[in-house]
């Protein structure tokens, strides 16, 4: 008898659980919420312009704050941001000074709890984005106090920028920003090079609500923590409504955006991000909660085999080169022979069909084509280099032959940091390497941060793994911000240690500054298509390997654009009934 | 018993301070630090984010800072502020002076918060499935290897130890990703992912919601993350248990007439309890400070992730703040245990 009253009892509590569950649900019917993801390890770091530097910062940031100029998201091309127009004027001094002329119709909004809201001043009137909120911005970004990662960017081609950075100066007036009136600024840079006006538009040059930071009569300075979701204000087609740190973060129409032919007013209402590993990711979307996804590697065989998730599936560029840098000073791979070898012999075509599988395209050479000024497979079919392995078989003999030795005595090792996808990749080309050249090479791998360690000083091994990822979509981005003498990869100190691929050759770095500041863009193609050449092949400082793609599948019901610049545009998308 | 707790709390104190030297030391000399990027920052960059963060100072002096933010209790008239590098965790007001405790510092990785907000929004989250499985383990590992035990060598033993290898020798990797696509995939029955209550808590740990909504994003992970630890407890139950009902005391207590059921749970479970009750407390420690592998299978915003990604991102303050954690945590947990056998066995006194 007591069993029977237990067993009713929790059957009642039960009943009851169920049916607080039947009540919750409905609610929203009419809103269009879309659901996606964040990939990779957790939290968004943060939503502060002046310091993000990660893809889930910035992709918020793209999508509350608009620069000056905007980069299309799918053709890279520079287009109106908050700025409508720009003229340029080149200065005595040969420095070159772009003057913006902005909208005055954009109103900084906030999230109050239950709308998104305009705020106001201490005057009671609406606070409108102008050019003085830039110049703060550019200013915190360049503060050596707030201590940003990338003042960089900004730093490489705004007039007195570094110097202001590095605490030089504290004086912000001597740095290339001049506020002209409330929608005019003029900034300054130290050379006409091309993409200027994409640098500006970024997000490290953004405004930020300097009453809310440092407070002023009517409101209480938050200082860092500006960027919570109690606190944050913004301006572009949405804003921050809610932000549950490590597990979801909810973006919101602002209704009060102007809307202009490049960014309109957002269709969907709100976004909501989870920050889930991709398999869970994945998971998610097979069962119905997520309307967008990445796609984890091991499921694309399946994807692929099934008729409804197949055509779901899609493959895009991403703007992101994947390659193994020689240290061009070390045994054996000091001869350009012995490196022209490796890289002959590695089949591109069958590693991304076989291994990597996610649609990445084989690489001829360094610069991912899309950028601006890049090459492109299409303008230049055979530039660079491919797989051909008779004539990696020649270079090696030729080598050998000249040393005495046999293939046996050629002690070679590539170091890659711990991932299996990396390990897979090298033990494909390692077994490329033994089956053309007859060479044993051997591998290790690193933990990531001693990994950096090792490839950035001077005893970095022969051969080792890196890839880079687009900071402003021109072909400069990469071949001249990684490799020039002093680059990324080929880091020089102070002292003159080489470190990195410690490749030296004048005429490159000569080209490549040339490129820079060449303004017909059929020349400037030509002077990075012949730079490819000497890197790749001429001197094959590198190996490139492939060029990245994006892995997405999005619910049929979703009209969507496919971001190449590592973000997506979400005020393009829209959700149909479903 | 008083006394032995202050000196065992006193005890305490004495190996976390060597703990976080062996941590402060280890970490700063792993090659690598926390502004290493494969797209590498500009010397002048790296030398303002190491002032900013006093990594430009010697390491004595670091350490000391850290000591003094950490453990000494900090007398000030001055209230807190909004700064990340100004926020403790135990913050008094007494008219206008403030006594202020535990500054854990900033995360270099996620800007915008302190190790103390990492405590106060996914602790609590890792102490609920923690404990939920905890609580899990120990109502299926305890019952199971008494049966076991009691019925050694029938069917039932086998089959409960069965159960308890499998527990054991199939880990969370394996059963959490089955378990999402049966019940979140296929069935629908439950959400793939995620935890059903977020900050603020109640008392600072507790869900403000306890219902469906809550139990249902709780019972995957905490299935997965308990049965492992239940089959230990089984295992260690039953191989006590046969030991102890051998005992002259169980044999004079079957000789005075009890019932076999007294005898059992009043004479041979408490004092077979030892051993289990010995491996529930560092288990406690574990399974509360948050499991890396189950919370990232269920997307469960909760404290295990950053034991491992803190020392991936070299993310000094939040090596040290989980570490300490984990530590304090482990010491209060033998503590309890050590204090729990006063209780099971008379025959153990602390005084």
């Amino acid at each position: 008898m007591r069993k029977l009253y237990i067993t009713f009892c929790l059957l009642i509590a039960l009943s009851m659980l169920l049916t607080a569950c039947g009540a919750t649900g409905g609610a929203g019917q009419d809103l269009k919420i879309l659901y996606t993801s964040f990939s990779g390890e957790g939290d968004v770091p943060t939503l502060d312009p002046a310091i993000a530097e990660d893809t889930s910062s910035i992709q918020i940031i793209e999508e509350t704050f608009i620069g000056l100029t905007n980069i299309n998201e799918v053709t890279s091309a520079v287009e109106p941001g908050m700025a409508t127009d720009w003229e340029e004027t080149i200065n005595s001094d040969g420095t070159v000074t772009i003057t913006f002329n902005m909208r005055d119709d954009v109103s900084w909004v906030r999230w109050n709890g239950e709308e998104v809201e305009k705020v106001k001043s201490c005057d009671g009137d609406d606070r409108m984005v102008t050019a003085s909120d830039f110049a703060y911005g550019i200013q915190r970004n360049q503060d050596p106090a707030v201590a940003s990662p990338y003042a960089y960017l900004l730093g490489i081609v705004l007039k007195g920028a570094a110097e202001f950075n590095s605490g030089e100066t504290s004086d912000f007036s001597t740095v290339g920003v001049d506020v002209i009136d409330d929608s005019t600024i003029a900034l300054t840079f130290l050379a006409p090079a091309a993409y200027n006006s994409q640098i500006a538009g970024l997000w490290v040059a953004r405004p930020q609500p300097k009453w809310l930071i440092e407070g002023d009569e009517c409101t209480e300075a938050v200082g860092e923590r500006w960027g919570e979701a109690e606190f944050f204000q913004s301006y572009g087609p949405f804003t921050l409504k809610e932000w549950i740190h490590d597990s979801s973060l909810t973006i919101v129409k602002n209704p009060f955006w102007p809307g202009t032919d490049e960014i309109p007013v957002s269709k969907i209402d709100e976004i909501n991000f989870k920050m889930l590993d991709v398999t869970v990711q994945f998971a998610e979307y097979e069962a119905g909660t997520i309307d967008a996804s990445d796609v984890p590697l091991d499921a694309i065989d399946r994807i692929k085999a099934d008729p409804v998730l197949s055509k779901e599936y899609l493959i895009a560029p991403e703007q992101c080169s994947y390659f193994y840098g020689f240290n061009n000073q070390a045994e054996f791979t000091n001869d350009v022979r012995v490196r022209r070898a490796l890289s002959l012999a590695v089949d591109r075509q069958s590693l991304v069909d076989n291994v990597t599988k996610g649609g990445q395209e084989p690489a001829q050479w360094f610069s991912r084509p899309g950028l601006a000024a890049a090459p492109t497979i299409a303008s230049h079919p055979d530039l660079g280099i491919s797989f051909d392995a008779e004539a990696a078989q020649a270079e090696l003999q030729s080598y050998l032959d000249d040393k005495g030795i046999t293939a046996a005595d050629v002690d070679l090792t590539l170091l890659f940091n711990t991932s299996s996808t990396h390990q897979k990749i090298a033990e494909a080309i390692q077994q490329m390497w033994k089956d053309t050249l007859d060479l044993d090479v051997k591998l290790i791998n690193q933990e990531f941060a001693v990994f950096l360690e090792t490839t950035d000083g001077p005893n970095a091994p022969q051969i080792f793994r890196s890839g880079w990822c687009l900071d402003y979509p021109d072909a400069n981005n990469f071949i001249r911000d990684v490799f020039a003498s002093g680059g990324n990869t080929n880091a020089v100190d102070a002292d003159g240690t080489l470190n990195g691929i410690q490749w030296v050759n004048e005429d490159f770095d000569e080209l490549v500054i040339a490129a820079a500041l060449e303004s017909d863009p059929a020349i400037r193609l030509a002077m990075y298509a012949e730079a490819e050449e000497i890197l790749v092949d001429k001197d094959a400082a590198i190996a490139p390997i492939y060029w990245y793609s994006l892995n997405k599948i999005t619910k049929p019901y979703i009209i969507r654009t496919y971001g190449v610049t590592g973000h997506e545009a979400y005020e393009k998308w829209d959700i149909l009934p479903h | 018993m008083g006394r032995y707790i202050i000196r065992r709390l006193l005890n305490m104190l004495v190996v976390v301070l060597v703990v976080s030297i062996i941590t402060f030391g280890l970490m700063h000399a792993i090659p690598g630090g926390p502004f290493s990027r494969e797209k590498k920052l500009p010397e002048e960059t790296i030398r303002v984010l190491n002032e900013r963060y006093h990594l430009d100072d010697p390491l004595w002096k670091q350490y000391g800072n850290y000591v003094y933010a950490v453990f000494i209790p900090h007398i000030t008239t001055t209230p807190p502020s909004n700064s990340l590098s100004d926020d403790f965790m135990i913050n008094v007001n007494i008219g206008s002076v403030w006594i202020r405790w535990m500054n854990f510092g900033p995360s270099y990785k996620s800007r915008s918060r302190s190790v103390n907000d990492i405590f106060r929004d996914n602790l609590p989250i890792s102490a609920q499935l923690g404990l939920l499985s905890l609580i899990l383990a120990v109502l299926i590992g305890l019952p199971l290897g008494v049966l076991s035990a009691l019925k050694q060598n029938t069917i039932l033993d086998y089959l409960g130890m069965g159960v308890a290898i499998f527990g054991v020798s199939v880990p969370v990797i394996v059963l959490g990703p089955i378990l999402v696509w049966i019940f979140g995939v296929a069935l629908k029955w439950l959400p793939v992912s995620g935890w059903g209550s977020h900050p603020p808590f109640l008392l600072g740990f507790l869900p403000t919601n306890f219902g469906w909504q809550y139990i249902k994003y709780a019972i995957m992970p905490t299935v997965a993350l308990g049965l492992g630890s239940s089959a230990v407890i089984a295992r260690l139950t039953r191989a006590s248990l046969l030991q102890t009902v051998r005992e002259d005391y169980i044999r004079t207590a079957r000789s005075k007439g009890l019932r076999e059921s007294v005898i059992i749970s009043r004479h041979a479970l408490k004092n077979s309890l030892i051993p289990v009750i010995t491996i529930l407390g560092p288990l406690f420690a574990t399974l509360v400070t948050g499991t890396f592998v189950t919370e990232l299978i269920f997307g469960i915003p909760g404290m295990g992730k950053y034991f491992v990604t803190s020392i991936t991102n070299r993310d000094y303050p939040v090596i040290m703040g989980t570490i300490l954690l984990y530590a304090v945590f482990l010491v209060l947990a033998n503590l309890l245990v050590d204090i729990a056998y006063a209780y099971l066995d008379p025959r153990i006194k602390y005084d």
